[in-house]
């Protein structure tokens, strides 16, 4: 039997006509073939016969088929497709921040969140060390490019949550509810957003819950501020966990001297619970409840005269419940869909009248997703949002303010591949409320592109609404959404673990509400305006010095608005043009412990002084925080936690107050707004109690 | 006469069969060998290219596919950059979970699967450690339950083991025990006779000095 030797060879090139050197070259179902070499260049003999396919693979490449007659010499050039790979193709990057699980390209990794100095274990703190946000000491609030606190909306697994800061004495910091322990993952958007994402005029905070655990662990914290204990049992296809937190303030009190006289310190009961259940290999159903309770009374000196003292009792009982379920339909088509209810319910008690507040939430939604190639994606939804707020102060006629909305939103949204280097994503939203009898519609698009290997360009625009305040809706209901309209433009690199990003804006402002008199409906108007423009700067780097990560930011903003009860366009007391912060985390092995520093610095914020003809014509001066934190690995399920803020101990000023009338000299009265003591300081034990030994609360501090 | 050419044709069947082993065989253990012996990200693709090759023609074996993954795993230890690093894992990890469909009970497979977890805590420690970690612990634990006779399985999870214990400070001996249990159950592995994994005495052995120091 004669041997019938065929000679194959070949190069094989990308789409670009460069070589292709590595590439996997055979004859389907045989042992014979071989790898291209470094010029793209394959050769080899084979004795089959017969018809036969010459198979070329290659990673990030589609497979290439070809037929061929054997025996017989043959020649070809074989061109490879760049295959889309949504994985590690270019991602829409203008105007956001997440922080995921695994993905090497995020900029921030989940562990971040808690680990960040000054930030005390407060998603809200950690982010204000990014750029796009203000420093607002004051508040504990995520003020954005020239937008008020409330325009930061809080979503959980996609559901919107309602009142997502904990009450505070009046202009002391807030913390945000959800504890950065149950979240896997966290994306924060400084604009530019999808258009699921509605109902948020200046940034979108979207948390993630964690899926399925690992395994059964007990956790247990010893703190100066309360203890807390969680834990996590996993079932065969569940899993459920669960974490109780008492807070009190009253003994760390009693060490550090405070600028408020408390009756009552600050104690809450908080409570969550998050059960998984996995449907099949790709379906789950979460659900996720947080209920809280907290309280506290304070004595408030009036402006006027200090010896005079108003007894405040603020409290509160907060219920949010959010269930979803997520699985893949086949290979093209995956559902999404959950709901969301918040109940809040605020008493506010002022010597002896009460004032009650309620606010109450109900969110459904449904997004469907369509994949019909690795080239395009396809979602869209619909959605339902029902608020209700009521503010009533008893043993007074007539003074019960309060709405009933309804609002329904339809979306769809496409992103298409045009290569791995260049993607556009472009959205429509359309809103319908109840209180209005209008439909809107918002357009959103952002594109980006892929610059060498390791940069990207991207654009964003898009326009914005969020329903008018609670307490503006609550008096005059007719009241229309306010809106905005973002444009940004952003540069990002990131190679190996170094990342540099700058991004620029521009935002317009309309539709703010505005008043004469903040309880006479007739004042109102939707007539406010205003814009914010501006640059943020981040670098981030945790690959130079071993063991040493560090984060700069740097942000400047050009704001002016015509809202409220402002006379005209100025610049908002919240706002100041230059924030700067520097965040380091350092592992000193030899202690094994992390050290963390992060310095804030933001220049000074208008104020309106009475007393002068010129509105907000007053400055504070600037706002300097050096806060320092340390982690001591004391056992792989042992670790000590010690925290201080301020430790340079700056008397920061964020603004004035003054009193409602003149005194004797014809004068309104000033009252510096002060931080509430000079520093905060803090110590822990976490304690985990696993089969695993090696698991710890790092991730959780 | 019918009985004679049955008899022909059993034969050549088992002769058939015998050569379509031993072709298997050969080019395995050829290629085996290169794998252990390469030492560039060039080589080692070569080398998986082949075994890629081998598992589209042998698609019942899993073997090709493990040493496939072995080989990604090696690309990955010598590349410089965190995506590439990653990326290899990613397709080691694919590999593996394809063994997994052919050899489910395989420890040899479970054990290079904690490899690959263990190599992507080594990557960023700070930020992976508590994801991977845990995985890499429950992986190979799984392998050396399933063969306590399995010298990798056993090096694997006593250098993990060895590696916490010094972090913190903590009693080093149960890890070192282990490492040294690895070390003699490596000089009582066979020699490269079969196309059963045979990499990792040397390291073994080196890991083990790093005990009683």
């Amino acid at each position: 039997m004669a041997t019938a030797q065929s000679k194959i060879e070949g190069r094989v090139v990308d789409q670009q006509g460069e070589p292709v050197p590595g590439a996997n070259v055979y004859l389907e179902g045989t042992y014979d073939g071989t790898s291209s070499d470094l010029y793209g260049q394959f050769q080899f003999i084979t004795s089959e016969t017969g018809d036969h396919t010459l198979v070329v693979t290659f990673v990030g490449f589609e497979r290439y088929d070809g037929q061929m007659q054997l025996p017989g010499d043959h020649q070809v050039v074989v061109e490879l497709v760049e295959q889309i790979n949504q994985l590690e193709a270019v991602v829409v990057s203008a105007g956001s921040f997440s922080a995921g699980e695994e993905n090497s390209r995020e900029v921030l990794k989940p562990l971040d969140i808690v680990t960040t100095a000054g930030a005390t274990a407060d998603i809200a703190g950690a982010l204000n060390t990014l750029p796009g946000t203000q420093t607002v000491g004051e508040t504990g609030r995520l003020f954005v490019r020239g937008g008020e606190g409330y325009e930061t909306k809080t979503f959980i697994d996609g559901m919107e949550v309602l009142n997502s800061y904990s009450p505070s004495a009046p202009n002391t910091p807030g913390r945000n509810r959800f504890s950065p322990f149950m979240f896997g993952g966290t994306s924060f958007s400084t604009g530019g957003y999808s258009a699921e994402y509605g109902q948020a005029l200046s940034s979108a905070l979207i948390l993630k819950t964690k899926d399925m655990p690992m395994e059964n662990r007990t956790d247990l914290s010893l703190m100066t501020v309360g203890t807390d204990i969680a834990h996590s049992q996993l079932f065969e296809n569940s899993s459920i966990a669960a974490k109780l937190q008492y807070t009190h303030l009253e003994p760390y009190f009693r060490f550090v001297d405070q600028a408020i006289k408390y009756d009552e310190a600050p104690h809450s009961i908080d409570g969550n619970v998050a059960y998984r259940h996995k449907v099949d290999d790709d379906g789950m159903v979460k659900f996720y409840g947080n209920f809280n309770r907290s309280d506290l009374t304070i004595y408030e000196p009036q402006i006027m005269d200090a010896s005079i003292q108003d007894r405040v009792d603020i409290s509160n009982r907060y219920l949010h419940l959010n269930a979803n379920y997520k699985d893949i339909l086949d290979d093209k088509w995956s559902i999404k869909t959950g709901m969301s209810l918040t109940n809040s319910q605020d008493d506010l008690i002022v010597n002896n009248t009460i004032h009650d507040e309620s606010t109450r939430g109900f969110h459904s939604k449904s997004v469907l997703s369509y994949d019909p190639s690795t080239k395009m994606s396809l979602s869209f939804g619909a959605e339902h949002f029902y608020r209700s707020s009521s503010f009533k102060v008893e043993e007074q006629e007539v003074s019960n303010y309060k709405y009933d909305q309804h609002l329904g939103a339809s979306f769809v949204e496409s992103d298409l591949f045009f290569s791995n280097d260049f993607v556009l994503r472009s959205g429509l939203r359309l809103e319908y409320d109840n209180l209005t009898g209008k439909a809107r519609l918002f357009p959103r698009t952002s594109l980006a592109h892929k610059l060498g290997n390791d940069g990207q360009l991207s654009f964003a625009y898009g326009r914005f609404n969020q329903q008018a305040q609670p307490e503006y809706l609550r008096v005059n209901d007719a009241l229309l959404p306010e809106g905005a309209e973002h444009f940004i433009l952003n540069y990002q690199v990131i190679k190996d673990r170094r990342t540099f990003r700058i991004e620029a804006y521009h935002k317009r402002y309309m539709d703010l509400v505005k008043f004469q008199d903040p309880f006479d409906p007739a004042t109102f108007s939707n007539s406010g305006e205003g814009y914010a423009r501006g640059i943020d700067l981040f670098w981030r780097d945790n690959e130079s010095v071993e063991g040493l990560d560090y984060w700069v930011s740097y942000s400047y903003i050009d704001t002016k608005r015509d809202y409220l009860d402002f006379p005209g366009k100025y610049e908002p007391s919240f706002s100041s043009r230059h924030n700067f912060s520097v965040v380091t985390k350092y592992f000193v092995k030899a202690l094994k412990t992390q050290v963390g520093g992060t310095y804030s610095f933001a220049s000074s914020r208008p104020y309106h002084n009475p007393n002068t003809t010129e509105f907000n014509g007053g400055r504070t001066p600037a706002y300097h925080d050096l806060s320092v934190n340390f982690s001591y690995l004391y056992r792989p399920h042992v670790i000590f936690h010690a925290s201080v803020t301020n430790v340079m101990g700056v008397d920061n000023i964020f603004g004035y107050e003054y009193s409602d009338e003149r005194n004797a000299q014809g004068q309104y009265v000033a009252r510096a707004i002060r931080q509430p003591a000079t520093r905060f300081i803090f110590f822990g034990a976490f304690i985990t109690l696993s089969k695993n030994k090696t698991v710890n609360q790092l991730p959780n501090l | 006469m019918s009985l004679l050419i049955s008899t022909f044709f059993i034969a050549a069947g088992c002769l058939f069969q015998f050569q379509q082993t031993s072709k298997y065989e050969q080019v395995m253990t050829d290629n085996i060998e290169k794998v252990y012996q390469a030492e560039t990200v060039e080589e080692y693709r070569a080398v998986v290219n082949t075994f890629e090759r081998i598992a589209q023609k042998e698609n019942e074996k899993w073997e090709p596919l493990y040493y496939s993954a072995y080989g990604y795993i090696m690309m990955s230890a010598k590349a410089t950059s965190t995506g590439d690093k990653d990326k290899y894992l990613d397709l080691a990890l694919e590999h593996i979970k394809k063994s997994y469909e052919l050899a489910p009970q395989e420890d040899e497979v479970w054990a290079l699967e904690g490899f690959v977890h263990m190599i992507r805590v080594s990557i960023d420690p700070g930020s992976r450690g508590q994801q991977y970690t845990p995985l890499t612990m429950q992986t190979l634990k799984k392998a050396v339950e399933m063969d306590p006779g399995n010298p990798r399985a056993t090096y694997l999870l006593g250098r993990m083991e060895f590696g916490t214990a010094r972090f913190f400070g903590a009693d080093t001996s149960p890890a070192c025990a282990r490492l040294q249990e690895a070390v003699r159950l490596f000089e009582l592995q066979p020699g490269q006779v079969t196309l059963a994994p045979s990499w990792g005495a040397n390291e073994a052995k080196e890991v083990a000095t790093y005990c009683g120091k």
